[in-house]
């Protein structure tokens, strides 16, 4: 054996053997690391909590989407640059497209151009999830219409029966349309629905959604429905807010004030 | 590294927040957890052949019935979660692999789940 190849061969060794140190949990890993579960409730109490937003459309910025970009990269949401394909969980909408059926006679100068952010309502009572064979998409103890990937089938009922177009499909398979993952939650696969989970995952560690941490302009609020003292309901008591297409009896829990 | 990690956890956990949007159900920030990859969950041999079910059980219950928190015989606390696994197996990133590829099984895991060989160690 030339003296090179024997270098070579020592060396490789040495690098084996440090791969057995991190065997050993010598040397730590920290980008999937776990979670320090002493701080959890145990089994939630159904109904004690329903998770609501209120965006105000006032403090929302033209041509801002750093709400947007912020839950999409939180969440691993493909971006395939085309409408065909697109995948979105929180979106601007043109007012008369999220509010088609309120009133436009004689409307406010302010409603020309305005962009409003939509997502899923999370409606209390959610078409989509009677919509589901799968219970795929059911409505969880605490007011989140939430998607179990794992069951979908892809049967796209859920998307007919969401009047607010709140459900994407992957036609595709996601991930190489994902720039960075981030390691905090998982991606999807081609064949399921996707939409907005209200940062469930970010909740159950005591952070705020995505977006709302994102908006500088702090247009949205979020908090919980049942507590009469949250901000949230100070807040809708002290304002004029609206529902989207609130007469189809849907209950939706994202509010806004226009 | 264990000792580091812990008062990490400790000081990331100290810092409890409350969800300034109000809510009922406020949360404490939950931090990372110390890693002591010298003992699992349960005892090798089980986890050998028991993991896929117990993970199953785990998916069902943490996603479905929002109960997080896996207690041992021993009292020691885990969350439900790949995570939890990862935390310490991610340490050799081929330790899924290389056991099912030996045993022929196609896992459907990691077709959404991020494994350790597509997260860069940082
Ligand atoms: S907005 Fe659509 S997807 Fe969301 S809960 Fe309501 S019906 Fe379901
Ligand atoms: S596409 Fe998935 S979530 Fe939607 S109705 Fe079918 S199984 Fe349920």
């Amino acid at each position: 054996m030339n003296q090179q190849r024997r270098e070579f061969l020592k060396r490789a060794g040495l690098a084996g053997l440090a791969g057995l140190g991190a065997v050993a949990g010598i040397i730590p890993t920290f980008a999937l690391e776990k979670t320090d579960p002493s701080v959890f409730s145990n089994r939630p109490v159904p109904g004690a909590t329903r998770w609501g937003m209120l965006i105000d459309t006032r403090k929302c910025r033209d041509g801002c989407d750093e709400c947007v970009a912020a839950c999409h990269r939180t969440h691993n949401v493909p971006d395939f640059g085309d409408s065909k394909n697109e995948i979105k969980w929180i979106w601007k909408a043109p007012y008369e497209k999220a509010f088609p059926t309120s009133s436009r006679q004689f409307g406010s100068r302010n409603l020309d151009g305005l962009e409003v952010l939509t997502l899923c309502n999370h409606c209390a009572e959610p078409p989509c999830t009677k919509a589901c064979p799968t219970k795929a998409t059911f409505r969880r103890w605490d007011g989140i219409v939430a998607m179990d990937y794992h069951r979908c089938i892809g049967c796209r009922f859920c998307m007919a029966a969401c009047p607010y177009g709140s459900r994407s499909f992957n036609w595709l398979d996601p991930r190489p349309a994902i720039e960075t993952y981030s390691p905090d939650y998982p991606t999807r696969e081609r064949g399921v629905v996707e939409k907005c989970n209200f940062c469930s995952e970010r909740l159950v560690k005591g952070l705020q959604p995505a977006c709302v941490e994102a908006c500088r302009g702090k247009a949205i609020t979020f908090g919980d429905l049942n507590d009469p003292e949250s901000a949230i309901r100070t807040m809708l008591a002290e304002n004029e807010t609206v529902q989207r297409k609130p007469e189809l009896g849907t209950l939706p829990s994202v509010f806004y004030i226009i | 590294m264990l000792f580091c990690g812990a008062a990490l956890a400790a000081l990331v956990t100290i810092t409890a927040l409350r969800l300034d949007g109000g809510g009922a159900e406020t949360v404490p920030a939950a931090g990372p957890a110390a890693v002591d990859s010298t003992v699992c969950i349960a005892p090798t041999e089980y986890m050998r052949s028991h993991h896929m079910k117990m993970l199953d059980k785990w998916r069902d219950e943490a996603v479905r019935e929002g109960e997080r928190t896996h207690v041992t015989p021993d009292g020691r606390r885990f969350e439900k979660s790949l995570k939890t696994c990862l935390g310490c197996h991610s340490n050799n990133r081929m330790f899924c692999y290389m056991c099912h590829l030996y045993a022929n099984v196609k896992p459907t895991c990691w077709n959404c789940h991020l494994s350790p060989i597509e997260i860069p160690p940082q």
